[in-house]
């Protein structure tokens, strides 16, 4: 497809900053500046500065670098679904 | 050092302010308060009488030397399921739900320094305004330089404020571009921002600036690839994207 103009998914994307109240609230701490590496492009990037799709009944983080998904979180009554098979791993400062 | 599990808690309104057409400033008190860095959100949730909950997140417009006490501006989208009650609906003395400070990646203060360039469009000049208000309280001589591109002057929020920082003569310098209707005898930027009107406004600073972006997500992606190709350093760019309302 040929086109110039951004696609829907494009504008309504945020940044992984604005899901951090939900990733703290499931790790316990600032997630924001943790370090996630792809597991397809091996690019290293802060959760914070991941690509967010937040519209939808769950929220999808992308690689900045190569748009592979991340992880997905969905949240039911019962449960918090954390799928991060796109992340290769997480980095980040220990705490204390 | 333990960081606080985040937590609800009800924030009391005590002030609501108008800023302009859209946008109203709501100061909340809150039992739980900490000092927040500039450039953070708070979570606002509301429940419905069936239990139906709904969330948003929204930039903390006041300094951390604010104590007990934050204000959050809101622009009412139209078709929203937040800001339309709390624009509407809330009321001084009313409680809400709120969950704060969050987030520390979109962050400024006096201890990163400078140069630094603040790019907004529309509301997404709020957390700039944190950052503003931390660098004035702190007497901080930063430099710093502004880019607010609004639809027109009466879309400019915290327009009165930012012009007295400007005239405090301490290394700020704010520039406006109106996307829709300029005011009259306006001989500055009247367009979206580009890469040519970046290039203007980042020139004193080079490849030394420290810039955080927010706005809606079109307008932070078009800074933000034209700063990358200015070949400026990937971590010295602090994006916050707010989706597709907006400028």
């Amino acid at each position: 497809m040929d086109r110039d103009e951004p696609d829907m998914n494009t504008a309504l994307m945020v940044d992984g900053n604005a899901v951090a109240g939900q990733l703290e609230q499931i790790f316990g701490r600032d997630m924001t500046m943790t370090i996630a590496r792809c597991a397809g492009c091996a690019r290293d990037a802060q959760l914070g500065a991941l690509m967010a799709f937040i519209r939808g009944p769950g929220v999808v983080l992308r690689c900045p670098a190569c748009q592979n998904a991340i992880a997905r979180i969905v949240e039911t009554p019962s449960a918090i679904y954390l799928e991060a098979r796109g992340a290769a791993y997480l980095r980040m400062a220990p705490q204390g | 050092m333990v960081q606080p599990v985040l937590e609800w808690q009800a924030g009391r309104v005590t002030a609501i302010r108008p800023e302009t057409r859209q946008t109203k400033s709501f100061t909340f008190a809150l039992p739980k308060w900490m000092a927040h860095r500039p450039g953070q959100h708070y979570d606002v949730r509301l429940t419905a009488p069936d239990g139906y909950q709904t969330q948003r997140s929204y930039s903390i417009a006041s300094p951390p030397e604010r104590l007990r006490e934050i204000e959050l501006t809101v622009e009412r989208i139209p078709d929203g399921e937040v800001s339309p009650y709390l624009h509407d609906v809330l009321m001084q003395g009313d409680e809400l739900e709120v969950r704060g400070p969050i987030g520390g990646y979109f962050v400024w203060d006096v201890r990163l320094g400078g140069p630094l360039l603040l790019v907004g469009g529309g509301s997404g000049v709020v957390p700039l305004m944190a950052m503003l208000r931390h660098r004035a309280a702190q007497h901080s001589t930063v430099p710093t330089r502004m880019l607010y591109s609004s639809r027109s002057a009466e879309d400019v929020i915290y327009h009165d404020e930012l012009n007295g920082m400007a005239a405090a003569n301490d290394g700020f310098e704010a520039f406006y571009t109106f996307t829709r209707q300029p005011p009259a005898g306006w001989t500055g930027y009247r367009r979206r921002i580009d890469a040519a009107m970046l290039a203007e406004v980042i020139k004193p600073f080079d490849k030394r600036a420290r810039v955080y972006v927010c706005g809606p997500t079109l307008l932070v992606e078009a800074v933000a690839n034209a700063l990358v190709e200015m070949e400026l350093p990937i971590e010295q760019i602090r994006t916050e994207r707010f989706g597709p309302t907006g400028v």
